[in-house]
């Protein structure tokens, strides 16, 4: 599985929603209705799931799947 | 001043979500008191109570709000949204900020907190979760009902142990009245049935330890009474000025016309055994609502089933209506599902209004030989047919308080 596959579904678990909404365009606030609470809980589950660590504030609402995809993979590196 | 009309009811209750399953529970006079099997309570004193068994086939909510709220605040939900649709009210058509909302609870959301805190502190867990902040604290579902509603009036949550929804609708009613909002969603919610909730209720020394019987363990008034057994649920109104309601052509179940709230400075548990701040409360309530005690066709008790507790009842409502030629019909409803602590006096009151519609008075049940001190006519076992124009709710709760409102039927041609 790779990182955008193991996004997907940490986020589909975390948010009950379908796989094919979380798709790289999908901005966390607008299109998935998240609050700063599931950010958190967001974040938590990635610096788990990817055994990194990623700063408070570094992800924020305005920001799509495909910006946290980035992240990620930049800090996997 | 402006004058507060009743226009819905929503009650998640175990004897019923919604009300015509409740009433029609009510109306029978059977109890819905069981075993606590959600947990294991075989060390608890008291191990019966009133539950909530089908709540998630009742609910809309999205299984992503769920896990951020205690059920508490889940019942509460679902509460408002039974009593907007009675009151035929779609809040998205009104001025948000000309709206408000008054909750009462006594614990808070514990089954959510004690979990996480389980898990942290025995299982081992790094961390607790991120709602835990904003699911357990007492002012929570006043703050899920209005995020869920985009209420932004003036709004507020009130503790006071069992009096609390009582006492969040006298605020609420006082608030319509100076003329801050125009609708107020008010009443109270309580989710006592988890392990640290139970101890808490269970260091009061007054539930029913009668584990082998949960259907006759809640005996308000009656000679071998040992205590009450707790509910959960949740009971909201809807409330409105009157004008208002006029306007939009709601049905108007009655009117708030009085409140009295007193404390008896006594105990920390216990009630003055005279009722003296019992009876102060009564004759405020009356005072405001303008009428004597002889107006008043029916009683919805407090019914602790504690000694104090009844006597002191039982003694103020004599003091207060001994110039009638005769005592109103008194009765503790509440005896059939439990008392839902924060939450009663709501659901009370909506039973109240109910009897009011129905004229008929729900019974006391399990009331077999009354207590010699307790000798008003409480309505035993059975529903009682009685026009019930004008009600008193009394609702008591630990350290003194006393909560007695007035309710008024509004005649329709």
């Amino acid at each position: 599985m790779n990182i955008e596959e193991r996004i997907r579904e940490i986020m589909v678990k975390l948010l009950n929603v379908k796989p094919g909404e979380i798709t790289p365009h999908a901005n966390l606030e607008n299109d998935l209705g998240m609050d700063s609470t599931e950010i958190v809980e967001m974040t938590v589950a990635l610096e788990k799931a990817f055994g990194i660590q990623i700063d408070d504030g570094e992800i924020t609402k305005n920001q799509s799947i495909g910006d946290v995809v980035e992240l990620v993979h930049h800090r996997v590196k | 001043m402006k004058r507060v009309a009743v226009t819905g009811v929503g009650v998640v209750a175990p004897c019923g979500i919604g009300k015509e399953v409740f009433w029609n529970n009510i109306k029978q006079g059977k109890s819905f008191v069981s075993p606590i099997n959600r947990f294991d309570a075989s060390r608890y004193p008291s191990r019966i109570a009133g539950q909530i068994k089908d709540l998630n086939s009742y609910s809309n909510f999205s299984p992503r709000l769920l896990r951020k709220i205690d059920d508490f605040s889940h019942m509460s939900l679902i509460a408002a949204d039974l009593a907007l649709k009675d009151a035929n009210l779609d809040l998205s058509k009104e001025d948000p900020l000309r709206v408000g909302i008054f909750m009462g609870n006594a614990l808070g959301g514990w089954l959510y907190a004690e979990t996480e805190l389980r898990d942290l502190y025995i299982e081992g867990r790094d961390g607790v979760s991120p709602y835990l902040a904003s699911a357990w604290f007492p002012a929570a579902p006043q703050g899920q009902i209005s995020i869920y509603y985009g209420i932004k009036g003036y709004s507020k949550t009130v503790v006071a142990d069992r009096a609390s929804s009582l006492m969040a609708i006298d605020y609420a009613t006082n608030i319509i009245k100076k003329g801050k909002v125009d609708i107020a969603l008010a009443g109270g919610t309580e989710a006592p049935i988890t392990p640290y909730a139970l101890l808490c209720c269970s260091t009061y020394g007054s539930l029913s330890t009668r584990n082998e019987h949960p259907q006759c363990a809640y005996r308000p008034f009656d000679k071998s009474r040992d205590g009450f057994v707790i509910g959960e649920g949740a009971g909201i109104l809807i409330l409105e000025d009157i004008e208002h309601a006029r306007k939009r052509g709601a049905y108007i179940y009655a009117l708030i016309t009085g409140l009295g709230v007193t404390s008896d400075g006594f105990d920390r548990i216990e009630p003055d055994p005279n009722g003296t701040g019992l009876i102060r409360a009564i004759r405020l309530a009356l005072s405001e609502a303008g009428y004597p005690p002889c107006d008043i066709d029916y009683i919805c008790a407090d019914g602790a089933a504690t000694r104090w507790g009844d006597v002191s009842e039982t003694k103020a409502i004599k003091k207060v209506f001994s110039e009638c030629s005769q005592i109103p019909p008194v009765s503790a409803p509440k005896s059939m599902f439990g008392n839902l602590l924060g939450a009663s006096g709501s659901v009370d009151l909506i039973i109240t209004l109910l009897a009011m519609e129905n004229a008929l008075i729900p019974p006391t049940i399990n009331l077999r030989v009354s207590d010699p001190e307790c000798d008003l006519d409480y309505v035993p076992h059975k529903s009682r047919s009685k026009e019930v124009k004008r009600a008193l709710v009394i609702s008591r709760g630990r350290g003194g308080i006393n909560a007695v409102l007035a309710v008024e039927r509004v005649d329709r041609g």
